[in-house]
């Protein structure tokens, strides 16, 4: 009797202790963006058909497109040349706008992956449309359709005007798309306005990055400042030491100095 | 002499008892239990000294907390960053170096700001007794290097006829315009018995010696305690203790939020044999779990760019089986295991109109769990001489337990947030009569502690005593203390002097190292600090005590303490309570009737840390006045108690004491009670 009353309660007891001894690992698993349609259609002078993907409504910034190609019997076409050519209607002016075009001829997955910077939002002062060229089984065409750009609620494209060189510079951002508490992955594009319809990435830029909470007036520690990987994309890492609005504060300079100064926002 | 005293009714006084160890076994002689009073409770400082040495301590302000109460023992200092929720600290040592159990049952604090230290858990009704052991002799309670403090709950009793009895408590303090109101109800039948007590109290904004209104130091609480006991055979008994702690309204003026509510859940079930003849003597097992939440904001301060709520949640279940035996003649030998389960979190919400609310976990997710085996060895060598051993192996296991909180981490690039920490501890004690009545006692032994959560993963924790936000690391190394005591005492009927002289140094000494790389959190904050072990520290004191029964009716009780602390560079640790001594002189008229005179006096402390910002206190010095009245009827027994403290309305703060806040100004207090 006096032996199991002892058993019981160290049984009892190690139950107690690893029962509530369970870790819990909530670390949550990357989104996966549905791939959504924007437009589709014919490219003049083929018997293609192109329909034209995004992640989320097009906005001011930095917006990945997709391009799906479908030959004349509905099958998919893999390999082809895919190139953008956005292009803004002011009435008294037109201009273009950073692209990045398919990196390869051969499709992702069915596929063909780039990206577009819009400048500004459709509106009043002008209108907005997506071109894109097709170079696929010996024919070339472009589908052009109309797409309406919106302003996003927090900016993701600022630009300045250089100190040094005087041209006017675009600098996109496009990460940490879901910004958490903790290091997160920073990246943002630089383009170069060389006339209305030439925007070539830049990739000699240094980029110092400070992040700030304006309400409290606090920085965070230990980030790491974006550097050029390709394409005008710099990559850095941002620490995050709470939710909340951030200001990510951003100083480019080139080999003959501070070129300019501007801050993203991060509300979450 | 005072024998002639009816002691249990003593109702007013606080005895402060020095028990040897060894006294647990055998009847403490009779002259030394007759000031064993208060109720059942008696305040116990357990030297490793094998001599007797009782102390009675009185304070007739029965209305005090049990703060109150044990602030008055030499080797007790508390933080204070309010009238409520004051922190112990053993000989200068504080938060993770000491060891605060609540009848041997961890229980871990759930305010990042150290709000809620466990004595607040235990009301002089439901206490039976504190223990406090310096140095070495804590072992058996945990791995800390500061020594150990107890408390111990009160228990119900069998009766062979049963009996209800119980009493109502009321009180009032003018100070604090202060009222409590306390209810105890005992059953005892031959086979089992009931206890259960509350205790509720209500405390507005203080007066200082200068008769301002101190704002923001109110409070309001209820506990209740009930407690049942089981006689399952002859020697077995079966114990069920549960507390229920409720705070509400709790004003902190010395930091910059206070407390919405705080609510404790305390259970335990245990299982005691107590059998002389059988080999183990006593052998005790013990399951108990608690539960505590907090919640702190900033709802009641006026102006404030920002509003912070800061929810805390501890959680922690365990065990401990204990067992005593005597392996040989002039022998004892204890040994214990334990093991306990903690899980912390902790967050901050900052408001401000407009704006997204800022989150983010101040203790991320994160469990400690620990274990330990402890053995403690007396021998009585000869008539003069005993010996005791005390050692200690403590294991424990820290980790963040969610993918969020280590995120947060990573900021700092914590990368492994997981530590394990073995803490060995030993200690050895010799003492000796070494002339007539002079007793000699020389301990040294080393141990050590780990890290507390706050030390490891705090996040960005606002300290008002420095201005600085503070940062864990969770690559901290052990405190490790090497320590000696060396107390002689000597003891006759009539006179007990008592002095005792110890010294540490404490290898991979924590504390805060500012870093100016980083940007402080909070807004006003002076920068961030973050934790790391310096090479060592050195804190050394003494403390003496006098009970002298002048005559029968007329006793004299006097203590005396000081600390020393240096760090590496030999710059004063903060923190330093200076030299203190407080008189008592009692007068009994017949046996119905006291008055005590007290004093207390504290010196001024210039010796201040520089890294911390800390300021000088000045000395002061305290009068109160205190008397009791009992008066017996056929079936009741009725109490009156008052007095004046801080008679002469003196402004003063301790040293200890945040934000440079005053103290209560002159205080009267009354407070009557019915027994049955
Ligand atoms: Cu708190």
């Amino acid at each position: 009797m006096k032996k199991y009353t002892w058993l019981t309660l160290w049984a009892l007891s190690l139950i107690t202790v690893f029962t509530t001894g369970c870790d819990k690992d909530d670390d949550t698993p990357t989104p996966t963006f549905a791939y959504q349609k924007i437009a589709e259609g014919k490219a003049a002078g083929t018997d293609f058909k192109i329909e034209v993907y995004s992640n989320e409504e097009l906005t001011t910034g930095y917006n990945p497109i997709y391009i799906a190609l479908f030959d004349a019997s509905g099958k998919r076409i893999e390999q082809a040349d895919v190139s953008f050519q956005p292009m803004m209607d002011m009435g008294m002016k037109k201009h273009a706008s950073p692209i990045e075009n398919p990196s390869s001829g051969q499709a992702v997955d069915g596929y063909f992956p780039g990206a577009v910077v819009f400048t500004m939002p459709s509106g009043e002062m002008g209108s907005w449309t997506l071109g894109v060229q097709v170079q696929a089984n010996g024919q070339t065409g472009t589908f052009t359709t109309p797409v309406t750009i919106k302003e996003p609620t927090t900016s993701r494209l600022k630009s300045f005007v250089s100190k040094t060189d005087g041209a006017k510079y675009f600098v996109a951002y496009l990460q940490p798309k879901q910004p958490k508490v903790g290091v997160n992955d920073l990246e943002v594009a630089v383009y170069k306005a060389s006339g209305m319809m030439d925007f070539p990435a830049v990739t000699n830029l240094t980029l110092a990055l400070e992040p700030e909470m304006p309400t409290m007036d606090h920085g965070s520690p230990n980030n790491v400042n974006p550097t050029h990987t390709s394409g005008g994309h710099y990559k850095g890492k941002v620490n995050f030491t709470m939710t909340g609005l951030w200001h990510l504060h951003l100083t480019l300079s080139d080999a003959s100095g501070e070129a300019g100064k501007l801050y993203f926002e991060v509300n979450f | 002499m005072v024998k002639d005293m009816k002691t249990p009714l003593l109702l007013g006084a606080l005895a402060l008892v020095a028990s040897p160890v060894l006294a647990q076994q055998k009847p403490i002689p009779a002259d030394s239990v007759r000031t064993i009073v208060l109720q059942e409770v008696a305040v116990v400082t357990k030297r490793q000294d094998h001599q007797q040495h009782l102390q009675n301590f009185y304070n007739a302000n029965q209305a005090a907390t049990t703060e109150e109460l044990m602030s008055r023992m030499p080797e007790l200092s508390f933080i204070r960053r309010g009238s409520y929720g004051m922190e112990p600290t053993i000989r200068a040592y504080s938060g993770g170096q000491v060891s605060v159990t609540l009848d041997g049952m961890r229980i871990q604090g759930a305010c990042t700001d150290k709000m809620d230290p466990a004595t607040i858990y235990i009301e002089p009704l439901s206490l039976q007794r504190i223990e406090v052991q310096t140095a070495g002799a804590s072992s058996m309670q945990g791995a800390a290097i500061g020594g150990s403090l107890d408390m111990k709950l009160a228990e119900a009793d069998f009766a062979d006829e049963r009996k209800l009895s119980g009493s109502v408590t009321s009180g009032y303090q003018s100070a604090a315009n202060a009222m409590m109101g306390g209810l105890r109800l005992s059953y005892a039948a031959p086979t089992w018995g009931l206890r259960a007590s509350g205790t509720y109290r209500k405390s507005q904004n203080y007066r200082n010696g200068r008769g301002e209104k101190v704002l923001y130091s109110q409070y309001e609480k209820a506990n209740y305690a009930l407690s049942g006991k089981f006689l399952l055979q002859d020697d077995l008994v079966l114990k069920a203790d549960f507390i229920a702690d409720d705070g509400w309204n709790i004003g902190y003026p010395a930091l910059p939020m206070d407390v919405g509510q705080a609510n404790a859940r305390i259970g335990s079930v245990s299982l005691v044999r107590e059998n002389s003849d059988r080999r183990w003597s006593r052998v005790e097992a013990r399951l108990y779990a608690n539960r505590i939440a907090h919640y702190m904001d900033d709802s009641a301060r006026p102006d404030l760019p920002i509003r912070m709520d800061m929810p805390g949640l501890s959680r922690t279940s365990g065990m401990y089986v204990e067992g005593t035996t005597s392996p040989g003649h002039h022998q004892q030998l204890t040994v214990r295991a334990d093991a306990s389960a903690s899980y912390l979190t902790a967050s901050m919400t900052m408001y401000q109109e407009g704006q997204t609310p800022m989150y983010m976990l101040t203790w991320p997710d994160n469990r400690q769990l620990q274990s330990g085996i402890a053995a403690q060895y007396s021998f009585q060598v000869g008539d003069k001489t005993q010996l005791q051993l005390n050692s200690r192996l403590n294991m424990s296991d820290f980790a963040v337990t969610t993918g969020e909180g280590r995120n947060q981490l990573s900021v700092f690039g914590y990368e492994s947030t997981a530590r394990q920490f073995l803490i060995p501890s030993l200690s050895l004690q010799a003492s000796r009569m070494v002339y007539k009545k002079l007793k000699a006692t020389l301990s040294g032994g080393f141990n050590g502690r780990t890290p507390t959560a706050s030390e490891l993963y705090g996040f960005y924790l606002f300290s008002q005593f420095d201005g600085f936000d503070y940062v864990g690391n969770p690559n901290l190394k052990p405190e490790k203390s090497v320590q000696s005591e060396f107390t002689l005492s000597w003891q006759e009927p009539r006179l007990r002097l008592q002095a005792t002289a110890y010294a540490s140094r404490v290898q991979d000494y924590m504390v805060g190292a500012y870093n100016p790389d980083l940007s402080a959190m909070t807004i006003g904050a002076r920068g961030v600090k973050i934790y790391y072990n310096t090479p060592y520290a050195l804190l050394a004191g003494a403390e003496a005590s006098a009970v002298y029964n002048i005559t029968g009716y007329t006793q004299l009780v006097s203590t005396l303490r000081y600390s020393f602390g240096s760090n590496t560079d030999g710059d004063p640790l903060p923190m330093m309570p200076p030299l203190r001594n407080i008189t008592s002189l009692r007068k009994y008229f017949g046996d119905y009737l006291w008055v005590q005179g007290e004093t207390e006096l504290a010196a001024a402390q210039n010796r201040n840390s520089e890294s911390f910002l800390e300021q000088p206190t000045e000395a002061f010095m305290l009068w109160h006045l205190r008397a009791g009245y009992q008066k017996e009827t056929e079936k009741k027994v009725w109490q009156l108690n008052a007095g004046i403290e801080n008679i002469f309305d003196v402004h003063y703060r301790e040293h200890l004491d945040w934000g440079r806040i005053a103290r209560p100004g002159r205080n009267v207090f009354v407070q009557l009670s019915v027994g049955f």
